[in-house]
């Protein structure tokens, strides 16, 4: 008999055939893997454009180019598993992608510049290194209550009743309708093959469960969900569609808004514990999505349920990249985070991962929210949070890199007669300012043009407000709270450490001699003498230290930088430390720094100090250094570990990482990714990938699998994690 | 006069050294001399220079101070309150079943050091816990001190002083009468292959251990040559021996066990 597990071994291994299939077709990804397929070679999409030069923006543009590629994307039905939904070509594949996403197809603009020119905005943006926000899409989320409410054919009636409240609004509705029937055409198109399966399946078990696969299709189709079967189906597919679009990757509480669903079919008798986990572990394996468990209602009650727990089970069981978060709160169930720490030490493929309810919620309320609506912004996001369906906060998107920001700032005080610490603060936070009001200048540009550019048509359909008014979120979001990250914290504030301690301090280098070295890169007659010292400095993060302290100057003075600058329409910026996985990117613009940094070298890693600050790399000393630069609004400063602690997952072990995860939310601390990897294991995958195929690594907020990064990005992952050990 | 010690290093976020999470302190100088010690650098008491040679740079410069990690002194005279100072860094994560632990070395070797030390450590509701070889005893200083981990190396004492430099006598001795004060002991043994990997030297020990009123557990940690690098970079010879197969370990654990 073909049980559960024999079908989770079957789907766990195409997966490791298709991540080398993707590997050989696109090559490296230095991304998260998405969950997505391989596409046929005869796979051809024409694409569409509005613009002369091949672009398509707009309503018209984005429904046209979505609705080609759902209407052309492959149907992928594997029969081992329960769940379609499959997907792999996105919209963003036919637009000039970000630099850290290294497939692209076009050099087409991902923004109107020709209607909505930012050229003013560019020489500055370049100079601070600021990335700005403006052409991102997605980096908010959808209430997914609304769209299991109604249903694909409840959303299309939504839309055509409101069009008839607003006809002026008439294009918005025609994209959102065209865009439902190319999704509810997508269902039937999967409910064909399946029946076309079924014809020439002779295998009973087989035949059993393509009969169940078509019977949630069909009941979907249309209808709104009403068994966990379906309501997992509809999950899965809406994801596939969000993700088609704008590559929107955010979740939902897990465990809460599939409650009803389990409860009701266990209650009947139709569904039973390992059915339940086979298919949530179906959802995790179709797409990584975002998603949070536990955590507080609106009272600050305990949501901890069975579900909560078997999905943790549902995880262990299918083991790949997964995106789960953990929210840790003051009355968490702590049976529900020793289980949660049992899997990440127990897997060692990263996750969960952890946020603290206390910091974020009572941080967010700093920008006036309520304490309901605090706890409402769940993690769904890489190192970030939203409310659903009413937020628009561009998280992630908008980056001041401050190493390059110190670089400009030890530029202008070359040629002054006096030289200090103090002096080089001052200008530095002068720049900063000027690249926090540039970047305001971005986002505001972006929120008044998006809707035009890349309106969310299909996350619009599960927000508040957006398909009643006719609008885009962007336009109608009841919360602005915008994201604005500050990347390589740790180089400035041990460069300012460096500069402290060796030339006002000891006086063992003058300000001559560390121009000199900058500008030649230390390659000096001594120059890699005083690299080397200047790299010995007191670090960030080693506890007490000079830099520890310039660390939390630097944090203040970017959050007043962040929230003191103004801006229009009840919008708001709200700070945070995060790099994303753009260290590689960015470090290549900014020249050698003074605390032994080469130019070109990658900055630091979030909130995390530079590798190597203590030889122990103690982990405790990490979490002490990370607690004390929290931005302290709702948004997070991430603590990414990566270690070896060489503990079992047994009962020690597992109050050894709860403390630590506790102890650092205690201390103020918002957001802990953890990859807990096996030395040897990473060693031999960094040799020779094809070893650990299935090797998945958190490489910041998101996971990866490790073969599928570049030799450049493994290589960096390696590096961190020998600098904690 | 303030009570100093020669420190060879502080080590925070210590997994292996004790329950919960610790900082462990590293005492430099050791009485014995055991051959298979995987921190030959506290054998001595003195300060020493340790030397790699790969990561020199030859900037010529010696003496004025090596940033290249080529020659590195192991061994800081620090005081108590110097100690402390570190300790306290991670008082946050102590709190459930964590603390400090005085390792080495012997810290034995700074009595009154460490009876200082372990007061201030009660005084700031710090955990304390002690590696040691058990060739001293003091019950003041016992007495501030949460938990015990010791070696019983090898059983036979003959055998004992061949590898170690001093028969045992004294050592176990010293395991009683700690045990009489009920502080939790530990008992450990390091299996070295062709030295103590023996069923009777582990059913012998594991048999003196069940009569301790208050021992938590009798461990058998595999012998690693992670000395070695040290050893080199001390200018000692080297001493390695083999690594205990997982087998070998399993079938060992069989006679460990503790009625």
């Amino acid at each position: 008999m073909l049980t559960y597990n024999d079908r989770l071994a079957e789907i766990r291994k195409t997966k490791i055939q298709h991540t080398w299939e993707k590997i050989e077709n696109q090559g490296y990804m230095n991304a998260d893997d998405y969950g997505t397929v391989p596409l046929p070679k005869d796979y051809k999409v024409e694409k569409y454009s509005n613009r002369d030069d091949g672009s398509f923006f707009g309503l018209d543009g984005m429904r046209e180019m979505f609705c080609r590629i759902v209407d052309a994307h492959p149907i992928y039905v594997d029969p081992y598993e329960m769940l379609c939904g499959r997907w792999s070509d996105m919209i963003t594949n036919y637009r000039t992608s970000a630099a850290w996403l290294v497939n692209y197809k076009t050099k087409n603009q991902r923004w109107d510049e020709e209607r909505f020119p930012y050229e003013h905005l560019k020489p500055l943006q370049e100079k601070y290194n600021i990335t700005s926000g403006i052409d991102n899409d997605a980096h908010c989320a959808a209430d997914y209550s609304i769209g299991l409410a109604l249903g694909f054919g409840g959303l299309l009636e939504k839309v055509r009743h409101y069009r008839t409240v607003n006809p002026h609004r008439k294009e918005f509705y025609d994209a959102e309708e065209k865009c439902l029937v190319s999704m509810i055409g997508f269902i039937k198109r999967h409910i064909e093959e399946i029946e076309k399966m079924l014809l020439v399946e002779s295998r009973p078990e087989i035949r059993e469960n393509l009969t169940d696969m078509l019977s949630a299709n069909r009941a979907i189709v249309s209808d709104a969900p009403k068994t966990f079967h379906q309501a997992c189906q509809w999950v899965a597919y809406y994801n596939c569609f969000s993700r088609i679009y704008t590559r929107d990757g955010a979740g939902f509480q897990l465990d809460s808004l599939l409650l009803p669903y389990y409860e009701r079919d266990i209650e009947s008798g139709i569904l039973h514990d390992e059915k339940a986990k086979f298919l949530i572990a179906n959802l995790l394996l179709i797409d990584p999505h975002y998603y949070q468990l536990s955590g507080v209602d609106e009272n600050g009650n305990d949501i901890t349920n069975h579900l909560s727990y078997l999905i943790l089970d549902a995880a262990d069981s299918i083991n790949i990249a997964c995106n789960l978060s953990v929210r840790v709160h003051d009355d968490c169930d702590p049976k529900f985070l020793e289980k949660a720490v049992e899997c990440l030490l127990k897997n060692k493929m990263g996750w969960p991962r952890f946020c603290s309810d206390r910091s974020l919620s009572q941080g967010y309320m700093r920008t006036g929210a309520s304490i309901e609506t605090a706890r409402q912004r769940i993690a769904v996001g890489c190192n970030w949070m939203c409310i659903p369906g009413r937020e628009f906060p561009m998280n992630d998107t908008v980056k001041i890199n401050i190493a390059k920001v110190m670089e400009v700032a030890l530029g202008e005080m070359k040629s002054e007669e006096e030289k200090s610490s103090e002096k080089l603060f001052s200008i530095y936070e002068k720049h900063l300012r000027k690249a926090v009001e540039v970047t305001a200048e971005g986002v505001n540009l972006h929120l008044d043009h998006v809707a035009e550019v890349t309106p969310e048509l299909i996350m619009d359909l599960m927000m508040h407000g957006t398909i009643e008014n006719g609008l885009d979120i962007s336009q109608c979001a009841e919360f602005y709270t915008v994201g604005v990250d500050g990347a390589g914290l740790a180089v400035v504030a041990d460069s300012l450490g460096a500069i402290s301690k060796f030339i006002e301090e000891e006086k063992k280098l003058t300000w001559e001699e560390l121009y000199d070295n900058l500008d030649n890169d230390f390659a000096t007659e001594k120059g890699e003498r005083i690299r080397l010292m200047l790299q010995g400095a007191p670090r960030y993060c080693q506890g007490g230290t000079v830099s520890d302290a310039w660390a939390k100057r630097l944090t203040d003075s970017f959050v007043s930088a962040v929230r003191s600058q103004k801006m229009p329409d009840g919008r708001q910026l709200v700070p945070g430390w995060f790099s994303w996985s753009r260290t590689i990117e960015y470090g290549k613009t900014v020249g050698a720094m003074p605390n032994g940094r080469k130019a070109g070298a990658p900055i630091s890693h979030g909130a995390n100090p530079n590798p190597g600050f203590r030889r122990d790399g103690a982990v405790t000393a990490q979490a002490n250094g990370i607690a004390s630069v929290q931005c302290g609004y709702g948004n997070t400063a991430p603590l990414q570990l990566e270690f070896d602690p060489g503990i079992s997952a047994d009962e020690d072990g597992i109050k050894i990482i709860c403390d630590l995860v506790r102890n650092h939310f205690e201390m103020g601390g918002t957001l802990i990714n953890i990859n807990v990897l096996d030395t040897n294991t990473l060693m031999e995958a960094n040799r020779d990938p094809s070893l650990h195929p299935d090797l998945v690594v958190r490489v910041t907020g998101f996971t990866a699998y490790f073969a599928t990064l570049s030799p450049e990005f493994r290589q960096l992952v390696v590096d961190r994690f020998l600098s904690a050990e | 006069m303030a009570n100093t010690a020669i420190i060879s290093d502080i080590q925070r976020a210590s997994f292996h050294d004790g329950p919960g999470i610790r900082t462990t302190v590293f005492f430099k100088g050791c009485p014995l001399n055991c051959a298979w010690c995987h921190n030959p650098e506290c054998i001595k008491k003195q300060p020493q220079t340790m030397y790699y040679p790969e990561k020199c740079i030859g900037c010529g410069e010696c003496d004025g101070g090596c940033y290249s990690g080529a020659r590195v002194v192991c061994g800081k005279e620090m005081s108590t309150d110097d100690v402390l100072r570190e300790v306290l860094l991670d008082k946050e994560h102590y709190k459930s079943n964590g603390g400090v632990t005085f390792s080495g070395g012997e810290p034995m070797l700074y009595p009154d050091f460490v009876l200082e030390l372990a007061k201030k450590c009660r005084e700031n509701s710090i955990g304390t816990a002690i590696e040691t070889s058990m060739i001293y005893f003091r019950p003041d200083i016992f007495e501030y001190i949460d938990y015990i981990m010791c070696d019983i190396k090898i059983f036979n004492s003959e055998i004992h002083k061949k590898y170690v430099g001093v028969e045992n006598g004294t050592i176990l001795e010293n395991i009683k009468r700690a045990d009489a004060l009920g502080k939790p002991i530990l008992v450990r043994t390091p299996i070295i292959p062709g030295v103590n990997d023996t069923p009777e030297n582990i059913r012998d020990t594991a048999e003196f251990v069940s009569h301790l009123k208050n021992a938590v557990g009798y461990e058998l940690l595999p012998y690693h040559p992670l000395g070695e690098a040290k050893r080199k970079a001390l200018g000692l010879e080297s001493s390695r021996f083999d690594i205990p197969s997982k087998e070998k370990m399993k079938e060992l654990k069989r006679y460990a066990y503790i009625q």
